[in-house]
């Protein structure tokens, strides 16, 4: 028998029974949706996350107080994207703390591979603007290093020059969207009571690490209105490598350095030392695992609906006894009739797949406008960013994934039906 | 194969069939001997539990002796693989049954068709020798109805065109009259006849019907799973 014959054979007898047929088809397409929509929402929600701490820079380390020994980088990357991030509750948290001092910026400063330092100091502050008061974060930057490391560029005015006094560059959210009226270029802001001329306002960043909730003072500027950091001491240590390529080097070099100057040890370390890219590489490990364990809770839907496409082959043998019968005594091999059912199997399969893909499309569609709706947009940039992804290869995976299931589901059916004598089967009634 | 000539169709020798039914064991033929040769019109006859079904099965190589040989024209069938007696078997012998067995998913042209498909036959040739064959049976108008739609004689019309598909050297009909009325049976065995007279088909047919015996050139009549007559 040809197997075009066979496709036609296996093909009529799935759309004779109809119902049933697409009844073990639904089990295969919630389990392909459920791992699609699951694996989209992580692939789309990795890519966010890396694009977005993108925006810290690939060639800058931060040095920030504490160190956290239960999580590792994962806590220190935490604490350290507050400084620029600013309006996060992360830079408070660490406000009793710090304890980087100039000793350590000038041992920095010596670490080869190191371009620039920036100590700075950062602390929440009550702001007003027009008889409106906020709380926001307030940075005390080297003006020279900051201009050289900032990723932030400006919507209007100045960054900060050597020589500033009492001026700010502000967040593109603190400047419209913190206060009633917006933030005007060279208007003045004030301070814990102390006036400053807003000189700069930063486009919006969109990401983590970004500067939109930030006022950006020079640090002597700062001193005079942070109270909580003492005069020698910094919250965080910005460093700016000279090669992209060797921050895990230059990472480690800070790092003994510090230890030394510090008198610490591994045990005793009492700072932390992270760059972007080992921020993004430990949450996307934890995304990783996270994302794998949901699919595997999805995978266990798609089993059952492997055992439904079993069941119903197996039904479909005894229905078709006779039938196998027939074609065993007019000729056809075992080998065959398993193929008959073996195709039929993989018919269901593989509908259940295209459409199992195009549901799981819909919903993590339908995930993507809700996340988005949610956590507002993410895009970085203003741009937009699905907070989803399919991708041609979880497609084409999800597609062979479950035609591969309906052909090792129908394997045990397919042979029975291999198996049965023609003279058992033609009396079967 | 010493006996088996060129013009034997099948030859049982000494065979015997045992059937394990729990502990017990039926013999359901015992010591059988018989030749069917090219050209003959047989008609086995037995009343019920002689042992008919079990030698249709044997004839139609459908199951394999407990004791004895086989002898499909030249095959030796206990020398067959299980692919390569299907082959045969679906090639070398039309089968006819009681329920007339359509396969029911296909029209009666497609149900004409399957045995060529089965056997690989060219695609072209198919069609028309499908048509030819149902028109021989008369129901050329008939072709793209399902099995259900048919009576039982234009079912048992079917089965005989498509029995004939492979141009097989023997007929094999287990019961072919025992589902449809009187008349129409007699359509039927008149069909035989003439397929046995014009186109000098090897035909074997396994009945308990009297009214079948008629047409048969020889009749070997069956009892206890033994040959009494015409072996």
């Amino acid at each position: 028998m040809r197997f075009r014959y066979i496709l036609k054979l296996s093909a009529e007898s799935f759309m004779q029974k109809k119902l049933r047929s697409w009844l073990t088809i639904l089990g295969i397409v919630i389990g392909v949706a459920a791992v699609v929509s699951i694996l989209s929402l992580s692939t789309g929600t990795q890519q966010i996350i890396t694009s977005q701490l993108g925006g810290l820079g690939a060639d800058i380390v931060t040095v920030s107080p504490g160190f956290n020994r239960a999580s590792g980088m994962f806590g220190g990357g935490g604490s350290g994207g507050g400084p620029e991030g600013g309006g996060g509750g992360t830079a408070s948290s660490i406000t009793e703390d710090h304890n980087l001092t100039t000793r350590d910026l000038a041992a920095i400063k010596s670490v080869p591979g190191v371009k620039a330092v920036d100590g700075m100091i950062s602390d929440r502050l009550a702001i007003s603007y027009l008889a409106h008061s906020a709380t926001l974060s307030v940075e005390g930057v080297d003006p020279l290093a900051w201009k050289e490391m900032t990723t932030s560029s400006l919507a209007s005015g100045r960054y900060l020059t050597p020589g500033d006094g009492n001026v700010a560059v502000i967040g593109s959210r603190v400047a419209d969207g913190v206060f009633k009226q917006a933030v005007l270029l060279n208007s003045q802001i004030t301070i814990e009571g102390k006036p400053f001329k807003v000189v700069g306002i930063l486009e919006s960043s969109g990401s983590f690490g970004g500067t939109d909730n930030a006022i950006i003072v020079p640090i002597d500027a700062a001193r005079t209105v942070i109270e909580s950091v003492a005069p020698t001491h910094f919250s965080s240590i910005q460093v700016q490598v000279q090669d992209a390529n060797s921050v895990n080097q230059t990472t480690n070099d800070i790092s003994s350095k510090l230890m030394l100057v510090r008198h610490v040890n591994d045990n005793t370390k009492d700072f932390t030392v992270s760059s972007a890219q080992s921020i993004q590489q430990s949450i996307s490990s934890i995304m990783g695992t996270l994302s794998l364990f949901m699919a595997g809770i999805a995978a266990i839907s798609l089993l059952v609906g492997a055992i439904g496409i079993a069941n119903t082959m197996f039904m479909s043998v005894m229905e078709r006894t006779k039938q196998i019968g027939i074609l065993k005594a007019l000729g056809t091999t075992n080998f065959e009739v398993m193929q008959l059912f073996m195709v039929e199997s993989a018919i269901v399969g593989l509908i259940g797949g295209l459409l199992g893909v195009f549901v799981g499309f819909i919903v993590s569609g339908i995930i993507g406008e809700i996340g988005v709706s949610v956590i507002g947009n993410l895009g970085p940039r203003g741009g937009s960013m699905s907070l989803t992804a399919i991708t041609p290869e979880l497609v084409a995976f999800a597609i062979g994934f479950s035609t591969m299931l309906g052909i090792v589901s129908g394997l045990l059916p397919a042979r029975r039906a291999s198996k049965l004598q023609p003279t058992a089967a033609l009396r079967y009634e | 194969m010493p006996e088996a000539n060129e013009k034997t169709v099948i030859e049982l020798k000494n065979v015997s069939k045992v059937y394990q039914m729990g502990e017990v064991e039926v013999s359901a033929l015992k010591n059988i001997n018989m030749k069917v040769e090219m050209g003959e019109f047989v008609v086995v006859m037995g009343p019920s539990g002689s042992g008919k079904s079990t030698l249709m099965n044997l004839i139609g190589c459908l199951d394999i002796p407990t004791e004895g040989k086989i002898f499909l024209e030249t095959h030796d069938i206990s020398k067959l693989s299980e692919s390569q007696l299907a082959r045969i078997r679906g090639s070398r012998i039309g089968f006819i049954f009681q329920f007339f067995n359509l396969y029911p998913t296909l029209s009666v042209i497609e149900n004409v068709e399957l045995p060529m498909r089965i056997h690989n036959y060219d695609e072209r040739k198919i069609r028309g020798k499908s048509l030819e064959l149902l028109k021989m049976v008369g129901l050329q108008n008939r072709n793209d109805h399902l099995p259900s739609q048919l009576s039982g004689g234009e079912m048992q019309r079917v089965a005989i065109a498509r029995a004939l598909s492979t141009e097989p050297s023997m007929i094999l009909a287990d019961e072919p009259t025992g589902n449809i009325d009187s008349k129409t049976s007699q359509e039927i065995m008149q069909f035989f006849k003439k397929l046995h007279t014009e186109k000098n088909e090897t035909i074997i047919i396994v009945t308990h019907d009297q009214s079948v015996a008629k047409y048969a050139q020889r009749i070997i009549h069956l009892k206890d799973g033994q040959i009494k007559e015409g072996g």
